[in-house]
């Protein structure tokens, strides 16, 4: 944004993907999809010490079709993903999913008959946080590498 | 103050010796092992008989004793508490293998229905004269019965062949 004699009366001149960019990446809301300790971890993020609401993303919203930003916070059984998936088909485009700590990302050490190994084999997953569970510098850590991933896609269209 | 239960394998001996296996004392606590075939009567004289009073069904759970020399297979369990005598008492029913079956005690105790379908979930046993006997914590649409001894701790495939969601909200 090169400074123009014009600036002082309030006018500044920007390119329509910096400006888009720049209200999504800082105004996530997040759909807190908590079914373990990580949710927990996740609460801490948005009390006052850790303060999320520093990065425009404390609007937890409980509805999908007001979110834009998937944390899938723990463990994931298999009665449980058709809900996880139906939930990520109902938050409207663009949105982003971040797969926090080692329950979700892998099934952790929960290898067993009723718990899905990864949630990223049934919705895409942008950001991975390892931990079990993490601590908040990790989901601040995520959260801003989310901003990154958003500023870098610029205002394409997402999909077909 | 005499123990309902040692009253409890008194009359049973001499009330039931078609059915029981045997009698015995575990942790405190005495039981019997009975064969499954009266188990409605065996278990409706416990909780009605005047000096035995068993009025509460603590639990109904399973064990399954595969390769352990036990009678059978599969044995359903059920925890019986007296409030008016102050006494506890067990009663291990044996079902076999080929024949899954023992008969419910739904009409006994209001609290049975919802234990015996999580027998029903995790070992496969059926309960014949049950109200609605479905799957109580697994979804429906599973297969295997998980508690089983030869059922495999990563499951049959159940994790990965499930009904996905398709799409459309």
């Amino acid at each position: 944004m090169a400074t123009q004699p014009w600036q002082h009366e309030g006018i500044l001149t920007t390119s329509l993907r910096e400006v888009v960019t720049w209200a999504r990446r800082n105004s996530l809301w997040p759909m807190p999809f908590g079914t373990a300790c990580c949710a927990i971890e996740l609460m801490a993020t948005l009390a006052s010490k850790y303060d999320m609401a520093r990065f425009g993303a404390e609007v937890i919203r409980f509805s999908p079709r007001q979110s834009d930003l998937m944390i899938v916070s723990g463990r994931i059984s298999l009665k449980m993903m058709p809900v996880l998936s139906k939930i990520w088909e109902q938050m409207p485009e663009p949105k982003w999913c971040i797969s926090q700590g080692a329950c979700a990302s892998c099934g952790g050490i929960f290898d067993t008959y009723a718990m899905i190994q990864g949630v990223d084999k049934f919705i895409p997953v942008n950001v991975y946080i390892p931990g079990c569970p993490p601590r908040p510098e990790s989901i601040i850590d995520a959260l801003i590498k989310i901003q990154e991933i958003v500023d870098s896609e610029g205002i394409r269209q997402r999909t077909a | 103050m005499t123990d309902v239960s040692a009253a409890a394998v008194e009359k049973l001996v001499a009330l039931f010796p078609d059915v029981l296996i045997g009698t015995g004392e575990s942790c405190g606590q005495r039981y019997a092992d009975v064969r499954r075939d009266r188990i409605v009567d065996l278990l409706t004289f416990l909780k009605s008989d005047a000096e035995l009073q068993f009025e509460m069904l603590m639990d109904v759970t399973a064990v399954d004793y595969l390769n352990q020399g036990a009678p059978e297979r599969f044995c359903v369990v059920y925890q019986l508490y007296s409030i008016s005598k102050n006494g506890y008492f067990r009663v291990k029913a044996y079902v076999p293998e080929a024949d899954p079956t023992i008969d419910s005690v739904s009409g006994l105790w209001k609290s049975a229905p919802w234990a015996e379908r999580e027998v029903f979930d995790l070992y496969g046993i059926e309960f014949a004269g049950h109200p609605d006997l479905k799957r109580i914590m697994l979804p429906d649409y599973y297969t295997g019965h998980p508690l089983r001894k030869d059922y495999p701790l990563r499951g049959l495939g159940e994790r990965d062949n499930f009904p996905k969601y398709a799409g459309g909200a």
